[in-house]
């Protein structure tokens, strides 16, 4: 493998040396020189492509350059020149003809010698040249051929491609030589159809001369001696050259850096191949494996690789970059549960960055403890001596003005957006986290920070579910996964998609959540966080339902896998909702104490911690729920109203309502159904605008209880407690239909029962009957669902 | 000469004897001699039906089958005894050999104790005889008589064995002295690392021969492989007489072995040399190869030589050796199309054959073939790129793309894989030249002659240099080597002359360069055609204007104005070809060189010139000679001459103004002279 020069490079070389002598027609010109500039142009200029089609071959559309593969075969040249009639020479020839004349015409070892010796005619001379063509009497080149600028994009390549093959050892030159009679083989019987030239061996004077000496059988056997025996293995070493590779890795790094996502498996192999093939590794390779182990979740290979990485890019580097080297150490480490490493590492990385004055990597360092210290909070305590941010709010304030100063966009925008997280946990004032995000919308749309767009709408969607619009919420993350989800991080893209998800179950649509989730791509699900993520995801949702459907000991089998995800690495928000998930559980088994003890336990470490308000508020209220369900409501009186005072000071309107059905429940102990049916009527419509069903099931059914209370005293058989009833009958069906978007059979149950009940009250004992077996027949399909 | 059934009967026993040398040599690990007795073995065509029941040296051969590949027997009984008794340790020798660890398998036979004590009792020997300084020798002799009492004698070993450990120990000191050379052209390579072992070798096998040679000075029961190594170390002391009686010795006791041949040819610096000894050589194919491989590389090309090849190819037609030789017998003779065509044709024959390709990359390179030259080098890269030939071939390719630098990295590399390695030295020499590298040229020239004294191209790239530097003298001496070495070759001829001619020696001057005429014309008509039947050229050749115009300007600063005019008219003619100069010059270079030239040699010319003489055209010395003989006509007064002269002058264009003048100047004389 040579270092720069490929055949395809040769092949292009020629394409230059056809536009030079000017026999290109004017109008092939422009798909002509693309197709040129969009194999010289540094792959940077041109990444507005979206796919990475890398050494895959794109198909068809070969008219727009950016489909083309990266490493170019003989038809891709075939596709464009084919098309183009030449603008001299004989009628009916194309481009392509040109072209073939031309390679072909290389045709002995020498010929490839003369062949670059030549190329310096295609540019410009400088001034001594001229000067001495002058001397020497050599005539200036014709005016109609097209002199290359030295220092355009194709003069210089023309003039590296020179210098490079001036470079090669003759074994290289040679290798050149071979690799390009391999690739231009193929068009070996076009090319002497086309131009009546027979014989073995068109392209190889050496050969076709020396078969008159030789005789065919010693000819062949020469050849094989100095060609080797073709295709042995079957495979075509490619024509890649170094330099090749090297884009090839800095595009793929680029790529992974970007999304987040691991190397497909083909692409695996094809870059295995290309890099069997080079005797020289480029040690960007190495930091390739590394990424694509640190997404693995392979831990000593990522390692390995990584050091590996910085061992090989030492020797040409400075230890200016070592800081470089730590932070990767220390994401590296953090990603894989070695806290203690990971925040050790980083601290150096903060000093060292100090050191060498960097201020980039400093600010991501601090941003990136800062990140730590909010999801491990403990962790970092023991470090708090250090104290390199201050407190939160003025470690934020700080970074924000760094990364002001120092011009780093995204580090400024995420500030802004970590500004207004914390402000929305404490609990304070929506419109400064308002204020917050559209500064930092400003700042995306500004700088085009288009990986921002993520968090901004992750944000923005969180904002709208605490303040109680499901739609909106939704629709932001539908904006996202719609539009933005092509340039961003796949972590994003997952967690919007997660969040879609939850939205979905919360209204029952199991099934679809779980489509939306099987949806994503397969690849970037290769990735070994994203996957645990993924499939803690779907194991929510697949224990929501289980519970829904009072399938107990599949939600127990859930439940203690899913319990093993609770420890310090995962997500807090999915380990809290699985800790949820949990207190639900044991409540449906009815085992209150340790219910009990468990909301204990969470609402301790959340004080501890300083969590999210959100996350406070719903303890509460799940306490005070599941005091009265062990039958003393009352108790839970002071924390449902601290639940509901909390949220209603911080905004959290599901939360608010939520809280506020259950003081209304416990009203309803102390037999104010009054108070308690007119809080919940007042609040009934607004919840239902956040699309939660379980609350609406159950506000529903607490207002069925307040009805019934009322009914309770009214006068038996008066029109008050007939007009009660009718009403406790409407909502019952209210709460039995949320209920059987849930497919919650537990509740179906009981409102089927409240159902019967009251019929059974009213008279109609039919309908009783039929609602007792309506309940019954419940109870029996939900028994045959779970066996 | 032979009738079939002799000649059948011959060509079986040298197979036999072949085959024997194949696994003899291979025995005592001499690789390149048993390649080429192999090589040889299987160039003989085989008979068409094997089994004659008749021939009964066929069915003899069969019946005993094949020789044995890894051990022969030996002849004499005491020596197969030893060797029987040795097979183990034997065994275990040469597989050390085989895996390069040459003092362990010395060490075998000869361990460094045993060694050392008899090569102390021999110096003891010596220095008792010297009378050294008696507290010393005392020392050393104590020393030496406590070992020679455990060694002082050759421990008892068959003489294959013996060989094996000798060899193994030229072997280490060889290896040692590459690795202890420098880099090559490097500050410190003076070409002078020497081989150490070379000392302790000779004295042992001195002490062995001394031991088992009677008075009449004949080793006994000897089988030449001793003698061959002794000859070999000798030589490379540089004790050359000596070298040789030792080699004649070994190929006297076994003629197979190649090896010692070529020690010899390495040996022999001149034909008289090789005349000499070949009174004394053993009258065999081998003796008969040697003659011819010798006198080729003395660039010898007499029709003899040619016809002995013939000879030899018609009982091993397809050997490599023999169409190398062939091949170079033709180079030598300059008949570049058939040494083209030889190579080419061994090239199929033998397509990985890497050996002596670098002369085929000469010729190629001579010829200007550039594709062809390119996929000799592709080849040779594709079969082996570290051997010295595919180095030198590929060094060839850059010389001839004009990119020296890289030219000399290739040739470097061939020396540094073998120092010896001759064509490279004198190639790099070229290429230094190329680079204006004077003092390096010299350098590699030098070191060409050191390894070969027979390059006539180093000796000559030599002189370049010198007459490059100016200096003349130096030049001098150089390109007379050359031109002894290849008397036929004008161009050394001319060299000596111009230089010469340089040194105001014009009468030397014009003597050689008289030779080089004559040379030039005896390369151009063909070798086999006339030398020595005398006279009765078939053509007269063309003759070098630019030669001609030197020896008429010597001849004009001697003052000689009749010759140097006879030259001049002979330069012009040229212009025309060969056939309209005759009849003024001939005679005039007839009596010059009857009187001048003692070497005899045909009369070249001669009036009855039928070839298709085709002239060289106007060239710049044919004009510079016209330009002489327009005003030497002026001179004497022939203004219709010089006029003649003049116009023609103007009509080709050169000199144009200085014609005109001449012409006008012509043309007031002649009005002058009319009126």
């Amino acid at each position: 493998m040579t270092r720069f020069l490929t055949p395809s490079k040769i092949g292009l070389l020629i394409l230059i040396e056809i536009y030079t002598e000017a026999a290109v027609p004017t109008a092939s010109t422009i798909p002509f020189l693309s197709f040129i500039l969009n194999q010289l142009v540094p792959s940077t200029l041109k990444r507005e492509s979206t796919t990475s089609p890398l050494l895959s071959r794109s198909s068809s559309s070969s008219s727009s350059p950016q489909s083309l593969p990266f490493l170019l075969e003989l038809n891709d040249f075939e596709t464009l020149l084919s098309t183009h009639p030449a603008a001299s020479g004989f009628p009916g020839r194309t481009l392509w003809d040109q072209f073939l004349q031309k390679l072909w015409g290389i045709d002995s070892l020498y010929a490839l010698h003369q062949f670059f010796a030549t190329r310096s005619h295609l540019v410009a001379k400088t001034p001594e040249e001229i000067k001495r063509d002058i001397e020497y009497g050599i005539p200036e080149p014709s005016p109609e051929m097209i002199i290359l600028s030295r220092n355009s994009p194709l003069g210089g390549f023309v003039r590296r491609s020179r210098v490079e093959f001036e470079r090669l050892r003759f074994s290289h030159g040679q290798a050149l030589w071979m690799a390009l009679v391999r690739w231009r083989r193929e068009s070996l019987d076009y090319y002497a159809r086309r131009n009546g030239v027979r014989g073995r061996w068109v392209g190889d004077k050496a050969l076709e001369e020396g078969e008159d000496e030789w005789g065919l059988n010693a000819t062949e056997m020469l050849e094989l001696i100095a060609y080797g025996i073709p295709d042995v293995d079957g495979t075509n070493p490619r024509g890649v050259s170094t330099d090749d590779v090297e884009k090839l890795l800095e595009f793929q790094v680029e790529q992974m850096q970007k999304f987040g996502t691991r190397m497909p498996l083909d692409l695996q192999e094809n870059f295995r191949k290309a890099l069997d093939e080079s005797i020289m590794v480029p040690s960007l390779s190495h930091y390739l494996k590394f990424l694509d182990a640190w997404r693995a979740g392979d831990f000593t290979t990522s390692f390995d690789n990584l050091h590996r990485y910085f061992d090989f890019t030492m020797q040409n580097r400075d230890r200016l970059f070592y800081q470089y080297a730590l932070m990767n150490l220390a994401v590296l480490q953090a990603d894989f549960g070695c806290f203690d490493e990971a925040i050790a590492v980083m601290l150096e990385t903060v000093s060292t960055a100090r050191e060498n004055k960097d201020m980039a990597c400093l600010n991501f360092a601090l941003n990136w403890l800062y990140h730590f210290g909010k999801t491990h909070p403990k962790l970092l305590a023991g470090f708090e001596a250090t104290n390199l941010l201050g407190t939160e709010r003025e470690g934020l304030a700080f970074l924000r003005v760094k990364a002001k100063e120092t011009g780093m966009w995204t580090l400024w925008s995420s500030s802004l957006l970590s500004e207004a997280k914390l402000g929305m946990s404490t609990g304070e004032s929506v419109s400064t986290a308002f204020e917050n995000i559209l500064r930092s919308s400003q700042l995306i749309v500004d700088k085009n920070l288009k990986d921002m767009m993520g968090q901004q709408t992750a944000m923005l969607s969180a904002l709208w579910a605490r303040l109680g619009v499901g739609v909106l919420s939704r629709q932001y993350c539908d904006i996202f996964l719609s539009c933005h989800a092509r340039y961003a991080l796949f972590d994003d893209q997952l967690r919007s998609t997660c969040r879609v998800a939850y939205l979905l179950t919360e209204k029952g649509c199991y099934d679809e959540a779980m489509k939306k989730l099987e949806g994503l791509d397969e690849n970037s699900l290769r990735s070994w966080k994203d996957n645990q993520y993924w499939l803690e995801f779907r194991g929510i949702i697949r224990l929501k339902r289980d519970l829904h459907r009072d399938n107990l000991d599949g939600a127990d089998q859930l439940l203690s896998q899913l319990l093993q995800f609770t420890g310090g690495q995962t997500d807090p928000d999915l380990s809290f909702e699985i800790d949820l998930l949990h207190i639900d559980y044991l409540t449906r088994r009815t085992d209150y104490p340790r219910a009990l003890a468990k909301i204990e336990e969470l609402a301790s470490s959340l004080d501890e911690d300083g969590g999210d308000i959100n996350l406070r508020v719903k303890l509460l209220t799940m306490k005070a729920i599941l005091q009265a369900k062990s039958g003393r409501p009352q108790k839970g009186f002071s924390v449902a109203v601290r639940a509901a005072s909390i949220a209603w000071r911080a905004r959290l309107i599901p939360a608010l309502w939520s809280a506020m059905g259950a003081i209304s429940n416990i009203l309803n102990s102390l037999s104010e159904f009054h108070a308690a049916a007119a809080i919940l009527a007042s609040i009934l419509p607004r919840a239902l605008e956040s699309e939660n069903c379980s609350l609406n099931a159950q506000l529903y059914s607490f207002l069925v209880d307040a009805h019934m209370g009322l009914a309770g005293r009214a006068e038996a058989g008066g029109l008050q407690r007939k007009e009660n009833l009718t009403r406790c009958l409407e909502y019952l069906d209210a709460a039995f239909n949320e209920y059987s978007a849930l497919e919650d059979i537990k509740g179906q149950c009981e409102m089927m029962a409240k159902k019967a009940t009251i019929m059974r009250i009213v008279g109609e004992n039919v309908l009783a009957n039929d609602y007792a077996s309506a309940y019954l027949a419940l109870k029996s399909e939900a028994a045959l669902a779970k066996a | 000469m032979f009738n079939e059934h002799e000649k059948a009967h011959l060509i079986v026993q040298l197979r036999a004897a072949l085959q024997e040398a194949v696994v003899k040599c291979s025995e005592r690990c001499l690789y390149q001699s048993a390649k080429w007795a192999a090589e040889l073995l299987t160039s003989i065509p085989t008979p068409d039906e094997p089994s004659e029941p008749e021939d009964s040296q066929m069915t003899e051969v069969t019946t005993e089958g094949l020789p044995p590949i890894v051990v022969t027997g030996n002849l004499d009984p005491e020596e197969s005894a030893l060797e029987a008794k040795e097979i183990n340790q034997y065994l275990l020798a040469k597989s050390f050999f085989d895996c390069r660890e040459f003092d362990r398998c010395a060490a075998v036979f000869l361990p460094d104790t045993v060694l050392a004590g008899i090569l102390s009792s021999t110096s003891s020997n010596t220095a008792q005889n010297i009378a050294s300084p008696k507290g010393k020798g005392k020392a050393k002799a104590t020393l030496g008589r406590n070992n020679s009492s455990l060694a002082a004698d050759i421990p008892r070993m068959s003489q294959k064995s013996m060989f094996l450990a000798l060899y193994a120990k030229y072997m280490s000191g060889e290896k040692r002295k590459d690795e202890d050379s420098e880099m090559v052209m490097g500050p410190h390579d003076g070409g002078s690392a020497v081989n150490k072992q070379l000392v302790a070798i000779r004295q042992f096998l001195e002490k062995w021969f001394h031991e088992r040679s009677n008075e009449a000075g004949e080793v006994i029961g000897s089988q030449g492989w001793l003698e061959y190594l002794y000859g070999m170390v000798l030589s490379k002391d540089k004790s050359e007489e000596e070298a040789m009686r030792w080699l004649l010795r070994s190929v006297h006791l076994y003629p197979m072995n190649w090896g010692c041949w070529l020690e010899m040819t390495s040996l022999i610096g001149r034909v008289e040399d090789l005349n000499r000894i070949s009174q004394h050589l053993p009258q065999n194919i081998v003796s008969f190869i040697f003659h011819l491989h010798t006198s080729l590389e003395l660039y010898q090309s007499t029709p003899t030589l040619s016809s002995e090849l013939e000879q030899l190819l018609s009982i091993f037609p397809t050997s490599p050796f023999l169409l190398t030789c062939l091949a170079l017998l033709a180079y030598h003779t300059k008949d570049f199309v058939a040494a083209d065509s030889h190579f080419s044709n061994l090239l199929a024959l033998h397509p990985h054959r890497l050996d002596s390709l670098d002369h085929y990359s000469n010729i190629l390179y001579v010829m200007n073939l550039r594709p062809k030259l390119s996929f000799l080098a592709h080849l040779c890269s594709s079969i082996d790129k570290f051997r010295p030939e595919s180095c030198v071939v590929i060094g060839n390719y850059y010389s001839l793309l004009s990119s020296h630098e890289k030219a000399v990295q290739y040739f470097r590399r061939a020396l540094t894989l073998d120092r010896s390695c001759l064509s490279a030295w004198t190639l790099m020499g070229h290429e230094y030249v190329e680079l204006k590298n004077t003092h390096a040229a010299i350098e590699s020239y030098r070191r060409a002659v050191d390894v070969n004294r027979r390059d006539y191209r180093a000796w000559y790239g030599l002189g370049q240099t010198y007459e490059v530097l100016e200096m003349h003298a130096y030049a001098l001496w150089y390109y007379k080597r050359a031109a002894g070495l290849r008397p036929w070759d004008g161009k050394m001829w001319m060299a000596v002359g111009s230089c010469l001619q340089k040194m105001s020696r014009d009468l030397e001057g014009i003597k050689a360069l008289k030779r080089a005429l004559l040379a030039d014309s005896y390369y151009d008509a063909g070798v086999g055609s006339s030398f020595g039947s005398g006279g009765g050229r078939e053509r007269g050749g063309a003759m070098d204007p630019e030669i001609l115009l030197q020896i008429a300007g010597m001849y004009e600063r001697l003052d000689d104005e009749q010759e140097a005019r006879a030259y001049m008219e002979m330069c012009v003619a040229q212009e025309e070809g060969a056939a309209e100069s005759l009849d003024t010059s001939v005679i005039n270079i007839h009596t010059d060189a009857t009187s001048s030239d003692d070497e005899s040699r045909p009369a070249f010319g001669g009036g009855e010139n039928t070839g298709p003489a085709t002239g060289t055209g106007v060239t710049a010395a044919t004009s510079k000679a016209r330009m002489w003989l327009a005003k030497f006509a002026m001179r004497s007064g022939d203004y219709p001459r010089a006029m003649q002269l003049a116009t023609e002058l103007c009509q080709d264009g050169v000199e144009v103004e200085e014609a005109k003048a001449l012409v006008r100047d012509v043309r007031v004389r002649l009005e002058v002279g009319n009126s």
